[in-house]
């Protein structure tokens, strides 16, 4: 489902009008944090108002097990997330210069605009030495080039770089946080000089939020490897029953009408045979979606932006039978697939008519025969050639309906 | 002011609400925060305007106007600034924090403080472009997707941070 403008859910049109939605309640919750002060901020570095710390770590853990959870629910894809590439030289000299930064100024970027909004003096000169200080990186950018750019190791994960499994690190990021809470708070009391502080290790500013992110991160450790059923997936027995009885397919007749009256077609046919296959020789306007790609982004990507009603083949109805199933399973509604599939198709029509169609399309035909014949014989189908079932639908190019026949592979 | 300035929100239900609001722009717009990307815009749009021979000639800036239709204003990142400065205000006038001010340590003159603050900020400036983001961009949103780049960013600005605190503890305490 989400992120819901990448995935098009939403207008791209909304995406400045969200950043803004979302930049108040940024301003709003680190204004509310204390982060409009600097002495509040340097406090971290000297012990005595521990306030970045507490709400950095809870905010960074709040979402990195936000995240991992609505993955798992299937409310957002992880794959799709902008996860910001590691080079390694220029993260960590970037880091330091702006350690600095942070003891000389009082500020980072962020809670500097905060502080200058609302009148703090030392905020905005802030945010003027900021607006210099990238102007310097603009007008040497040349020279920083080299270490702007080594050590590119891509879009990391943490876990993988220390080479522990990703819920494990989870948890063990949660208990560091905690860890440092109890421990900050001993040494806030300590610099402040405040003796009447209760003892012990718990205190109740931090008991709710211990359990929750606790909790939340265990939850991430012993879920099992996926759940059994996304919102937006089909209930698997109704999708047996409706493989079973045999709905899914769509006739040869129906299908090779609608392709020569375009104005009644409805159908956008999928090809899941290889794209060598594919190429060779194909119905008119399939799409080639090969089997084997059939759950990635992109394909379903593709399929949801085609209107129409989708049918599915392959040689034979194997292969499209088990797409049917995974799209279905995954909110497809408009889907069938060929009975007999291209085999069926080729068997279907060109048996019977070689010899009464025009010259030029006979020699199509025969050319198209030649390949059908060759698959036909590797796939088996020839050796359990049947004849077709009577159909209802009255056919194309005054056919008469073929004698009956063949059921899939 | 006269009346007395509201007391600030707990910090772990501020965290815990920051992260919500991280949470939701992931689940929006596949991307979190940041704040010195639109600082970068200001910049880049400022030396386009004043002098575009210059933008066209350095790679910095050329870049920034080839991609994106040349508007660096009409950025994701400025919007959310806009929205930055607008819930901050919000916030701090009801809370009656809004006014003139500068906070500092006890020991240091306005003067000495303001200059601290542009040479903090030129710094800070300079090493958001080498850690591609800052606090929040880098090592916020960095750490929420566990993203290497996230807690390399972080721990080098804090480390740095108490490393150093020592010798700067003149302007913070007494």
């Amino acid at each position: 489902m989400g992120p819901l403008i990448p995935q098009g859910f939403v207008n791209p049109d909304l995406n400045l009008f969200f950043a803004f939605v979302i930049g108040l309640g940024f301003g709003y919750v680190l204004e509310q944090g204390g982060f409009s002060n600097s002495k509040k901020l340097a406090g971290v570095f000297y012990g005595y108002d521990f306030v970045v710390l507490r709400v950095f770590f809870t905010a960074a853990i709040t979402a990195a097990i936000g995240l991992l959870l609505m993955s798992y629910l299937g409310l957002i894809e992880y794959d799709m997330l902008y996860i910001n590439p590691t080079f390694l030289w220029s993260a960590i000299v970037g880091g330091v210069i702006m350690g600095f930064g942070f003891i000389l100024g009082g500020y980072c970027p962020g809670t500097s605009m905060v502080g200058a909004v609302i009148g703090k003096i030392d905020a905005m000169f802030f945010v003027i030495g900021m607006l210099i200080g990238i102007f310097i990186f603009g007008s040497f950018y040349d020279t920083f080039m080299p270490l702007y750019h080594a050590a590119d190791l891509g879009s990391l994960m943490v876990y993988d770089s220390l080479g522990i499994g990703r819920d494990v690190f989870v948890v063990a990021l949660t208990l560091i946080a905690l860890a440092a809470f109890i421990i900050t708070r001993k040494i806030e009391n300590n610099v402040n000089g405040i003796t009447d502080a209760p003892k012990g290790l718990f205190h109740r500013s931090y008991t709710a939020p211990f359990a929750i992110l606790l909790a939340l991160a265990f939850l991430v450790l012993f879920l099992p490897d996926s759940p059994s059923g996304k919102w937006f997936e089909k209930d698997a027995k109704a999708l047996l029953e409706e493989a079973a009885a045999g709905k899914q397919y769509i006739s040869t007749e129906e299908v090779a009408y609608k392709l020569l009256h375009p104005t009644e077609n409805d159908l956008v046919l999928v090809d899941l045979r290889s794209s060598d296959a594919y190429s060779r020789f194909s119905l008119p306007a399939a799409v080639n979606i090969p089997l084997a790609d059939i759950l990635k982004n992109t394909s379903k990507q593709r399929l949801e932006s085609s209107k129409g009603k989708l049918v599915l083949y392959s040689y034979s109805s194997t292969d499209a039978d088990q797409a049917w199933l995974l799209l279905r399973r995954n909110g497809f509604d408009n889907v069938q697939v060929l009975e007999g599939g291209l085999n069926g198709f080729f068997a279907h029509f060109f048996n019977e008519k070689a010899g009464e169609t025009e010259k030029d399309q006979a020699n199509l035909f025969s050319e198209r025969f030649k390949t059908r014949a060759e698959d036909a014989f590797k796939t088996g189908e020839a050796a359990q050639k049947i004849n077709a079932k009577a159909s209802p639908v009255t056919t194309i190019v005054d056919i008469v309906p073929p004698p009956p026949g063949k059921g899939g592979c | 002011m006269e009346q007395k300035p509201k007391s600030y929100m707990n910090s772990y239900l501020a965290g815990f609400l920051l992260g919500l609001v991280l949470l939701a722009s992931f689940f929006i717009t596949g991307r979190g925060l940041g704040a010195s990307g639109a600082a970068k815009s200001v910049v880049i749009e400022t030396i386009g305007s004043i002098s575009p021979e210059y933008a066209e000639a350095h790679p910095f800036y050329a870049s920034f106007f080839a991609e994106g239709d040349g508007r660096p204003m009409r950025n994701w990142l400025v919007f959310l600034t806009f929205g930055v400065l607008g819930g901050a205000f919000f916030s701090g006038f009801m809370s009656g924090r809004a006014g003139l001010k500068i906070d500092k340590g006890p020991r240091i003159s306005n003067t000495s403080r303001l200059i601290f603050a542009v040479a903090g900020g030129i710094l800070f400036g300079l090493g958001s472009q080498f850690g591609r983001g800052c606090t929040s961009g880098a090592a916020l949103s960095g750490m929420a997707v566990l993203s290497t780049a996230g807690f390399v960013t972080m721990m080098a600005i804090f480390g740095t941070g108490f490393v150093i605190a020592y010798f700067f503890r003149k302007l913070w305490i007494n």
